[in-house]
């Protein structure tokens, strides 16, 4: 079984899931905003044509539309970003995620083709077109970018849930975290069009009733906020069981996410539901703008939760986040993890001899996806209280040292040369570092930790 | 059929999305240079208040290649990405860079001259960006060595002569574009940039070959529609010098079409051999849903453009 090898970048102090998060999130909130905004503007455009609200036209020539053409736009170039930067952090993922979906997610690409034609088109000749049409070319846009969220949903939610047969595409798609996850994010993006509106309508020159009608209708727009928790509660309960545990408690990090992301989004939608809709207050544009910064802050929190509930695979029991599959481990035990890499080090010179050298290969094939050496979530900090043995150990036996944590996939000369590299890293890479000889319990531990 | 006889449908979808991408960002880069230099032109107007949605179309056309082309060469692809790393990502922050200033350029009479030269620089960075992956993901031999040393530039004696072809070739495409939309006096301004820009991608193509690029056994006869093509191209866009009416026009657009697609084929041709097979990928659903899509989708942007020009 080959194992296919990627040349690998190193950013520094920067671990990756943090690149990949913070293009991620921008993302997100921008393409999720653009979603719910077009839904918005077709809502508007109705309550105008059945003269329910008579600023609602006013609204929907106004700046709101450039707002959402500005979003999508930068939603298209943060998407390929998207794209570009998960290469760089998880060739292997991103390429099998491809393999299963490529048809559905040419369909995505259709439906974001008529998402930007209906919205350029909208902003262009909206104010020109007869009423039926207006209202036409915003539900297609409405419709289109919805699409487009319900298609790159099945393809993100499998890689938490792929089901027992991830090799059906169909099943995949339709995994079991498909709807609680696209009904939220259906529920978000509204919610945070609904928060921009507020903001935009605040600028509008209208006399404050008039402006307070219009404030009342996004408030409305953005009631299905209220059922949020209840599609939090339905993803969390289809979660496989480790991860909902490491979610919930298993590890201090992720529960604080999970509490900034529950907390920012109980803040926001109490404020929606009692405020807005039940005591019809006026929201400034300040408290709007606050309410539309917590809202990113819960985006951000809610994609880290998302990221992280997956540990430690990126697709759940097919591919480890080192890009390297279950059933591969038992070959790389066998020849070690370096034996076919064909990437020398960028900095051979470096190293004061082989051992060493080859440490820092194993890092770069087994660690380096989630650690830097000396940036966040550093290797050398996490380990310079150990002892060499209990160092042995813990990376021979790695998944039983952190359940969130794959096997170790390499020989007990691997798991020796990266303790060695990562001490001599520790002690400020001195000019000179001593051979060591394998010792033979770690043939034992990794024997003793298993394959899984 | 060759070459559509390796990658089957894929390859299809792959070279048309291609020549569709093409069309959008050659009118953006070409269009970008057509407005910084001839600023008085009446056609420079109507190319900058279309610039931000042709760049718009052009990265959404732009995600069906890139889509496909992973399906084909997904190591290469993936290989060149990492080892150009950092600077290859910068054609991202390029284009968005690139598409606030075409906005500013739009918007303000002060800042256009700047913002158009800024706008320009971006996209030919991004351009060169393409020709340099394009090579590199071919030059598997020194991936290892290139990667070792740290590059972050790839050079090759391909990449300019590469480079320089599609430059002019885009001017054609921008010049095709563009004369829809303008009268009879516009029409042969843009067929005499039409064929300055053929000149030159003419001229590129045989640096191409004399730097190594050949064109062999079934490609051939590709190569043979793209002389026939580029022929009849430049014949009507000389046509056009003289009598710009539709029909000439719609020779020119003809031609320029056919030899988009057939150059599509033939700089595709030295890597069918390497098309990657995947056996997930061959036996993954949703070809249908993507082809009702696609007709879908066509329909609705039909019915778009048709709004638009009512």
């Amino acid at each position: 079984m080959t194992v296919p090898h990627y040349p690998v970048n190193d950013f520094g102090p920067l671990m990756k899931g943090l690149v990949i998060g913070g293009v991620g999130i921008v993302h997100v909130f921008l393409a999720q905003f653009a979603i719910g905004g077009g839904m918005l503007l077709w809502y508007f455009e109705r309550l105008s044509q059945r003269g329910q609200e008579r600023d609602a036209r006013a609204f929907v020539d106004g700046f709101f539309p450039v707002l959402v053409l500005v979003s999508f736009v930068l939603g298209a170039l943060t998407g390929v970003a998207i794209w570009f930067t998960t290469i760089q952090v998880g060739a292997r993922t991103i390429g099998l995620m491809l393999d299963q979906f490529h048809w559905l997610w040419a369909t995505e690409w259709v439906c974001f083709s008529v998402e930007v034609v209906s919205g350029y088109a909208f902003y262009k000749i909206g104010h020109r077109l007869d009423p039926k049409a207006r209202l036409r070319l915003l539900a297609l846009y409405a419709i289109a970018a919805w699409l487009s969220l319900f298609f790159i949903n099945g393809i993100l939610s499998w890689q938490l849930t792929p089901g027992s047969d991830p090799g059906s595409v169909w099943r995949g798609f339709f995994n079991a975290s498909f709807w609680p996850s696209l009904l939220y994010r259906t529920c978000v993006a509204m919610a945070l069009a609904a928060l921009a509106a507020c903001v935009v309508i605040n600028t509008m020159e209208l006399e404050r009733e008039r402006r307070g009608a219009l404030i009342h209708r996004a408030a409305r727009f953005a009631t299905p906020i209220a059922v949020m928790p209840l599609l939090a509660g339905w993803y969390f309960a289809i979660l496989p069981e480790d991860s909902r545990s490491w979610l919930l408690g298993g590890s201090a990090p992720m529960m604080m996410f999970v509490g900034v992301a529950a907390g920012a989004s109980f803040l926001i939608g109490g404020y929606a539901v009692v405020a807005l809709i039940i005591k019809r207050v006026n929201i400034s544009g300040a408290t709007a703008t606050l309410l539309l910064a917590l809202a990113f802050g819960a985006t951000a929190a809610g994609e880290f939760v998302r990221e992280g509930a997956r540990k430690p695979y990126t697709v759940r029991g097919v591919l480890y986040s080192t890009s390297i599959t279950p059933d591969e481990v038992a070959g790389l035990r066998a020849t070690g993890v370096t034996a076919d890499d064909p990437y020398p080090l960028r900095d051979d010179a470096r190293y004061a001899n082989d051992q060493l050298r080859r440490g820092a290969r194993v890092h770069r094939a087994l660690c380096d996806a989630c650690h830097t050496l000396h940036g966040a979530n550093a290797l050398v900090e996490l380990t310079h209280s150990w002892t060499d043995d209990q160092m042995r150990l813990n990376l021979a036996k790695l998944q039983h040292t952190k359940s969130f944590m794959p096997p170790f996939a390499g020989n007990a000369d691997d798991v020796e040369a990266l303790v060695q590299f990562l001490r001599w890293e520790t002690k400020d890479t001195p000019a000179t570092w001593p051979v060591t000889t394998t010792p033979p319990e770690i043939a034992m531990w990794l024997d003793e930790a298993g394959l899984r | 059929m060759w070459p559509f006889d390796h990658g089957g449908g894929v390859l299809a979808l792959y070279i048309g999305t291609l020549a569709l991408h093409a069309v959008f960002v050659a009118y953006v880069l070409a269009g970008s240079a057509f407005a910084l230099v001839r600023r008085q032109d009446p056609i420079a107007a109507t190319v900058r208040d279309r610039l931000p949605f042709m760049l718009g179309c052009g990265i959404t056309a732009g995600v069906a290649p890139l889509l496909f082309v992973q399906l084909l060469h997904q190591r290469r692809f993936y290989t060149a990405n990492l080892l150009l790393g950092p600077r290859w990502f910068a054609v991202v922050p390029a284009l968005i860079v690139g598409f606030y200033a075409l906005y500013l350029a739009k918007a303000s009479d002060k800042w256009r001259r700047i913002a158009l030269g800024v706008a320009l620089a971006c996209f030919a960075f991004v351009a060169w960006s393409w020709s340099e992956l394009h090579e590199l993901m071919q030059a598997d031999p020194e991936w290892a060595a290139f990667y070792a040393a740290g590059h972050r530039l790839f050079t090759a004696a391909t990449i300019a002569p590469r480079f320089v072809t599609a430059i002019g070739a885009m001017a054609t495409l921008f010049a095709t574009v563009a004369a829809w939309a303008t009268d009879d006096a516009g029409r042969k301004r843009l067929a005499a940039i039409a064929l300055a820009g053929r000149t030159v991608s003419i001229l590129g193509a045989v640096w191409l070959w004399r730097a190594g690029f050949s064109v062999d056994g079934p490609a051939v006869a590709w190569f043979g529609i793209l002389a026939a093509a580029t022929a009849l191209d430049v014949a009507a866009w000389a046509l056009v010098l003289r009598r710009p009416t539709d029909l000439v026009l719609a020779l020119a657009t003809g031609g320029g079409t056919a030899a988009l697609l057939a150059a599509a084929v033939v700089r595709e041709a030295p890597r069918v051999a390497l098309i990657e097979v995947h056996a997930q990928a061959e036996v993954s659903g949703g070809a249908v849903v993507f082809a009702v899509a696609l007709v879908v989708g066509a329909a609705a942007i039909a019915w778009i453009v048709r709004q638009i020009r009512a």
